[in-house]
């Protein structure tokens, strides 16, 4: 017990913090409310400090699967919270402090919801990096809605509009639907191996392989969870949902979407696969041959749908709702490339490709959203509301140059641009799906780059070539400067982040390090085999020594 | 944080020290080269010479950044090639007087291939190689671009601002490139320099930039220029590969043993005559010579001190120069077929452009075709074995052909870009005009060849070496002779035309269209309109300019100077001063062995090593018994009376048809005799039709291909492309309508039906 409580410091100071967070929120002075923000920021420094020591392969505490993810997973998450948390600045209440500074209204304690709106963000960071720890199916499945069910509440409550309260009740109901459908497949994982642990389930996985192949129960159980765990990640048949839910939510809340459910659902994949390895197929390399089918097809599928449809859009955000079900595809290419086979550099482990995009995703589209988030349009009636449409962002670079330069390099990273960060997370699915064989995926994967280029390269003509459209609605900055600065922010990292990115790189590599158990594993025993003892990454060797039992 | 300090500080550190290396290199390279001759002294300053140009063009930006107002960059200019000019000055004085100095300054291309042997390294540095021919460029370089560059501080002084900048900026740039061109010890460094004069060619020519015809002179500068350097481009990377070096000294050394770099004897090779008839081809682009001369004069639209240093006295001679400098390759050949066809190409250019001359009324323009056309005699010296004579043309022909230039630029300056010889008249009586007439009469004497004039001298010693040359090693050379003495004729007739019309006889002139850039500016209307009749009404509203102290200075130095040039004829050693410069040099070979190859390059290679006093030389003046005559007269004595007389009698024709007897500007004899002509005349007056004809076969067809080229691209090519952009476009907009309905349980049930899909197929592939 006392192990597994190390292996969580994170998500409790996390918890904790939401705790005071909470507590702080309903103060009946109007400053101290305003600190709620910032002790979020603390909460996210602390909790990304303890995760990066946690523990790695080879301490006593790290045991699973994959027993060095957390603190690579964990202090990932923590940075893309933190550059989100600018981000989500003004989303709520901000009518009501405009109206109070312009003394037609006085601060009402019960009628602000800002303290609510953080603590919901914290939980679903908490439930996000539980998600990272799990080892055991009832805890994935609680962690994945710990992740999801604070977000259906900000969706809604994120603009005072009637659109984030329909783009709130879709999401919770799709979102509810498909919670169904994973929570249908584990329990089948649970009928076909006797044992909700995921050590426990792969080795009897494994003892079933050895003895004249899979239960189809087994295959049926991975089949039904992964389609459902789609909709995390918005993957064909999944992704209706993501389009109308980040057009009606605002832009922090659609910037959160992106990234937050999205890495529940990716960790969550990886060890659902993982619980059967990747040492089935002809090649003894791959998912058992229904698996792989399963997610051979949603992935092309979803590259295809993502992009084709994000084309035709005149809304920004629609757009990149469409972009975010596109880079899906791109990530599940690394969950079929698996962790391969060579000498486990970065090169071929798919695994290590995934989680490093995670990260260059999570960081550049956060810059995206700020930009919109950042600008207002001024509706005729002289409302205004967060810019969205193509038009909005026409000529910004007379307007507004430095949004449109945050725009341009995030956008240019999302393209996979050379040599910008979002490049080098596109290469490692590259050079991971053609080591692993995977030559059409890789031809799809390309396509679908070149496509995406169209609907990106509209974005940037709009923001640079384009003049400001003079009878059009006019737009005005938001004011809101800590938006600017999550801009700014994530548009220097595409850039800064380059300079350290070989350990990043190494860091991920050593995170995706996958063990596969023994055959037939009975009790508890320690789940370290003797496989696995050091790994080259390719760029910085990383010495990993196996604890003695 | 001390760590990162530290390491830019190191980095600084090495980079200075980096820098500093060269320097002691070059220092070590002079002295090596230089042997105990004071080249290491004289090295430092010389490699100055072209160091103060380039660092005049950066200040001249620098100034463009400030936007400086005042007359300050002509006079910074002025200055720093006035000290250019003063460093060639005492170069020239403390050389030896036969001993090439070289000057490394750093290694600029370095590569080795292959097993690095013969052939296969190319080791070219930015070094410098001063011998008797590039000194006497220089000298006339930089001294010519700092008059003119005064001069034009008071020419261009109505721009003064942005444009005074841009001008002196490219001003300064083409005096480093000419610099380079000439002083450059390889051909390398050769190709830098002409690559860069024709760049600072196109950014002067098109100076007015919102002049169409200025714009397109530019262009057309540049693109027919281009198609010579690809000449010179090839011939380069032939003669690397045929001798396995480009730097003069290795060249000619191995030139000198009469064979290629892999040991073949020369005289059997396809180089011997491909090389030098591929740098002929880059020299008569430069040069403006046949086939190649279309552009020189519409570089006209240039202002004038560019048309006067650039396309009249230095960077049109730069072909003369290659030709001179590389002609122990030209001699090599046996055959010296390369020299028949550069004789045979001089003597045409030259009696072509003469006659086009004589039929323009623009008097710049008919400088500009005088250019070409001395430009012809000058190489056809150089073809008929009269270096020494070439060479002194092109000296005492930059004098007095600026002299020329500027005071047609005075004119132009002072009557509002008038130019038209029928609308003036009689500037001999306008006030302020006294020293632009006198500096052109001095000029025109010289270009018709009046006795005792330097153009006289020069002219005499390429004619005369014509008969002198037999018509077997040379094919054909007496009868281009003759039509070089024609042409002097007709050089002197289209020469005094101009002085006639324009300088003497009635008062009366016209302005130009250029009044709205002179202070009486709200009246421009009225002169125009006025412009289009005759009398001397004009004298009322307009009144000429009258050059101030500048210009008349600069005339009065470079007709001085015209007058002087022909007191060189009289001195040294070998022929007059230039032949001693060339004696010098690489153009010096020993005639006597032409057609005898081993002993011509060992002449060469002689000259090349500093070696000691010859007995013959380029003028062959010691072996007269053995040369040819012309109509039994020894050419050498006989020439100056030749041709004098015939000087006299073009300056008579154009007496008679254009002084005598001429009432106003517009008018003359001449009219009647044109009209009796009618076709012919009309035919010179349109260039013979030159520029159509090159139109219809060159550039015609080209934008016939081009405009294939573009319909293929569109059709073919972008329909290409078009398919792949539009294939996901058209699916996008078929299927979003369909998938966008924003209905929730429309959404709930496509996930179902995709689970059930999915799972369907996975219990497929199970069974």
């Amino acid at each position: 017990m006392t192990e597994k409580v190390a292996l969580v410091w994170p998500e409790i100071w996390l918890f904790i913090t939401t705790c005071i967070v909470m507590v702080v929120g309903l103060s009946p002075d109007e400053r101290v409310r305003k600190l709620c923000s910032w002790i979020c920021g603390v909460g996210l420094v602390v909790a990304i400090g303890t995760a990066a020591s946690g523990p790695v392969l080879g301490d006593p505490q790290a045991s699973g699967l994959f027993p060095s993810l957390t603190p690579y997973a964990k202090a990932l998450i923590g940075i893309v919270g933190l550059m989100l948390l600018p981000l989500l600045a003004g989303t709520v209440d901000r009518d009501l402090d405009a109206a109070i500074r312009a003394g037609k209204a006085k601060f009402d304690a019960i009628r602000t919801n800002r303290a609510e709106f953080y603590a919901f963000f914290l939980f679903s960071l908490t439930g996000l990096m539980l998600c990272a720890s799990a080892d055991d199916l009832i805890w994935l499945f609680l962690a994945l809605e710990l992740t999801s069910l604070p977000t259906y509440i900000m969706v809604t409550i994120s603009t005072r509009g009637t659109r984030s309260q329909e783009a709130g009740v879709k999401y919770f109901f799709l979102g509810a639907l498909g919670a169904a459908i994973f929570l249908y497949g584990f329990a089948l994982l649970y009928g076909a191996s006797g044992s909700t642990d995921l050590v426990e389930i792969a080795g009897a996985f494994r003892t079933q392989a050895a003895n004249g192949g899979l239960n189809p129960i087994a295959i049926a159980g991975l089949a039904v969870s992964i389609i459902g765990l789609c909709f995390k990640i918005a993957a064909v048949p999944m992704h209706m949902y993501a389009a109308d839910v980040y057009q009606g939510a605002a832009s922090g809340v659609s910037a959160m979407l992106a990234f937050v459910p999205k890495a529940a659902g990716f960790l969550a994949i990886m060890m659902i696969c993982g619980t059967v390895g990747w040492g089935h197929g002809g090649s003894d390399s791959a998912l058992p041959t229904p698996i792989y089918i399963l997610l051979w097809v949603v992935a092309a599928a979803t590259m295809f749908t993502g992009n084709v449809l994000a084309i035709r859009q005149t809304s920004v955000k629609r757009m990149l709702a469409y972009s975010s079900i596109a880079h899906s595809g791109y990530m599940l290419v690394g969950i079929i490339a698996g962790p391969g086979t060579g000498d486990g550099t970065f090169w071929d482990n798919g695994l290590a490709a995934v989680l490093f995009y995670l990260l260059t995703y999570g960081v550049t589209n956060v810059g995206t959203f700020a930009v919109l988030a950042s600008i207002q349009r001024v509706n005729p009636d002289g409302t205004t509301q967060e810019a969205d449409e193509i038009d909005d962002i026409r000529g910004l670079h007379r307007t507004r140059p430095h949004l449109a330069g945050a725009m341009l390099l995030c956008v240019l990273s999302l393209l996979g641009l050379p040599p910008l960060l979002g490049f080098f997370g596109k290469v490692g699915l590259f050079t991971a799906a053609i080591s692993a064989g995977e030559i059409p995926l890789v031809i799809v994967l390309g396509l679908n780059s070149a496509i995406a280029a169209f609907y990106y390269l509209r974005i940037l003509r709009a923001a640079y070539l384009e003049a400001p459209d003079e009878d059009g609605p006019e737009t005005r900055p938001a004011g809101i400067q800590p938006r600017v600065v999550a801009a700014l922010l994530s548009a220097g990292s595409v850039v800064a982040l380059l300079a350290i990115a070989q350990p990043l790189i190494a860091n991920s590599v050593g995170a995706a390090q996958y063990v596969a158990p023994r055959e037939g594993v009975a009790e508890s025993a320690s789940p370290i085999p003797d496989t696995v003892t050091s790994v080259e990454t390719g760029l910085a060797p990383v010495e990993i020594s196996r604890a003695d039992d | 944080m001390t760590g990162i300090t530290g390491t830019i500080l190191e980095t600084v550190l090495t980079t200075a020290f980096a820098v500093a290396d060269p320097a002691a290199e070059a220092a070590g390279h002079a002295g090596a080269h230089g042997g105990g001759h004071g080249a290491t002294s004289g090295g430092a300053l010389m490699a100055l010479i072209p160091l103060l140009p380039l660092f005049g063009a950066v200040l001249v930006g620098v100034f463009a950044c400030f936007n400086e107002k005042s007359k300050l960059p002509a006079y910074a200019t002025v200055g720093l090639l006035a000290v250019a000019f003063v460093l060639t000055l005492i170069t020239y004085l403390g050389w030896n007087g036969h001993d090439p100095i070289q000057v490394r300054l750093w290694d600029w291309i370095g590569l080795e291939w292959g097993s690095g042997g013969v052939g296969q390294t190319l080791d070219a540095g930015f070094a410098f190689y001063f011998d008797g021919l590039s000194l006497l460029w220089m000298l006339f370089v930089t001294g010519l671009a700092t008059l003119i560059g005064l001069y034009a501080s008071e020419y261009m002084e109505h721009d003064a601002g942005l444009g005074y900048c841009r001008f002196f900026g490219a001003f300064n740039l083409f005096v480093f490139s000419m610099s380079c061109l000439v002083m450059g010890d390889n051909l390398l460094m050769l190709f830098l320099g002409w690559e860069g004069v024709g760049l600072c060619s196109y950014l002067l020519i098109g100076y007015y930039y919102k002049k169409k015809a200025a714009v397109d002179a530019g262009m057309k500068a540049f693109v027919v220029n281009r198609i010579g350097d690809l000449g010179l481009l090839i011939g380069t990377l032939l003669t690397f590969t045929t001798f396995g070096s480009l730097e003069f000294t290795e060249l000619f050394a191995t030139i000198g043993h009469g064979s290629t770099a892999s040991g073949a004897p020369l005289d059997a090779t396809w180089q011997v005559w491909a090389i030098p008839l591929l740098l002929m081809m880059g020299a008569f682009g430069k040069s403006a010579q046949l086939f190649f001369y279309v552009w020189l004069p519409d570089a006209m639209e240039g202002p004038t001190p560019v048309s006067a240093l650039i396309h009249a006295a230095t960077m049109v001679t730069a072909g003369v120069y290659l030709v001179a400098r590389m002609m122990p390759l030209f001699v090599a050949d046996t055959q010296l077929i390369a020299l028949s066809v550069v004789t045979w190409g001089g003597a045409i250019t030259a009696f072509w452009a003469a006659t086009i001359a004589m039929a323009q009324y623009d008097i710049k323009r008919i400088m500009g075709y005088s250019t070409i056309s001395q430009l012809g005699y000058m190489f056809f010296g150089l073809g008929v074995l009269a270096t020494t004579g070439g060479v002194f043309h092109v000296f005492t022909h930059a004098f007095f052909k600026a002299t020329l230039f500027l005071s047609c630029g005075a004119v132009m300056h002072g009557f509002a870009g008038q130019l038209d010889l029928r609308k003036l008249s009689g500037l001999w009586k306008v006030p302020g005009f006294k020293i632009v007439v006198i500096a052109m009469l001095i000029g025109c004497l010289n270009l018709a060849g009046f006795p005792f004039t330097a153009g006289y001298f020069s002219k005499d010693m390429i004619l005369a070496e014509a008969w002198v040359t037999s018509d077997s090693t040379i094919w054909g050379s007496s009868w281009a002779g003759w039509l070089m003495l024609l042409t002097a004729g007709l050089t002197a007739y289209y020469t005094f035309r101009v002085f006639f019309r324009v300088f003497v006889g009635p008062v009366e002139y016209h302005p130009g269209d250029d009044l709205h850039d002179h202070a009486d500016d709200a009246h421009g209307e009225d002169h125009a309109h006025d412009a289009g009749q005759h009398g001397d009404h004009h004298a009322d509203h307009f009144h000429p300019h009258a050059p101030k102290w500048a210009i008349n200075l600069v005339l009065v130095a470079l007709a001085g100077g015209s007058v002087l040039a022909a007191g060189l004829y009289f001195v040294g050693d070998h022929h007059g001063w230039a032949g001693d410069m060339v004696h010098a040099s690489s153009a010096h070979f020993d005639p006597a062995h032409i057609g005898d190859h081993s002993a011509a390059v060992a002449g060469v290679g002689d000259a090349v090593a500093g070696g000691e006093s010859h007995a013959g030389d380029a003028h062959a003046g010691d072996t007269h018994a053995a040369h040819g005559t012309i109509l039994g007269l020894d050419p050498h004595k006989y020439m100056y009376y030749i041709s004098a007389i015939v000087g006299f009698v073009g300056i008579g024709v154009a007496f008679v048809l254009h002084f005598a007897g001429r009432t106003e500007a517009a008018t003359s004899r001449a009219d009647s005799l044109a009209r009796a002509m009618e076709p012919v005349h009309t035919w010179a007056e349109r260039k013979w039709y030159v520029d159509e004809f090159y139109h219809f076969i060159i550039v015609t067809p080209l934008k016939v291909i081009s405009h294939l080229f573009h319909w293929f691209d569109k059709l073919v090519i972008d329909g290409i492309v078009e398919l792949f952009g539009g294939v996901p476009k058209a699916s996008s907009e078929s299927l979003s309508p369909a998938t966008q309905t924003g209905v929730l349980h429309d959404y709930a049930l496509r996930m179902v039906a995709g689970v059930a899909v999915v799972l369907v197929v996975v219990a497929i592939v199970l069974y």
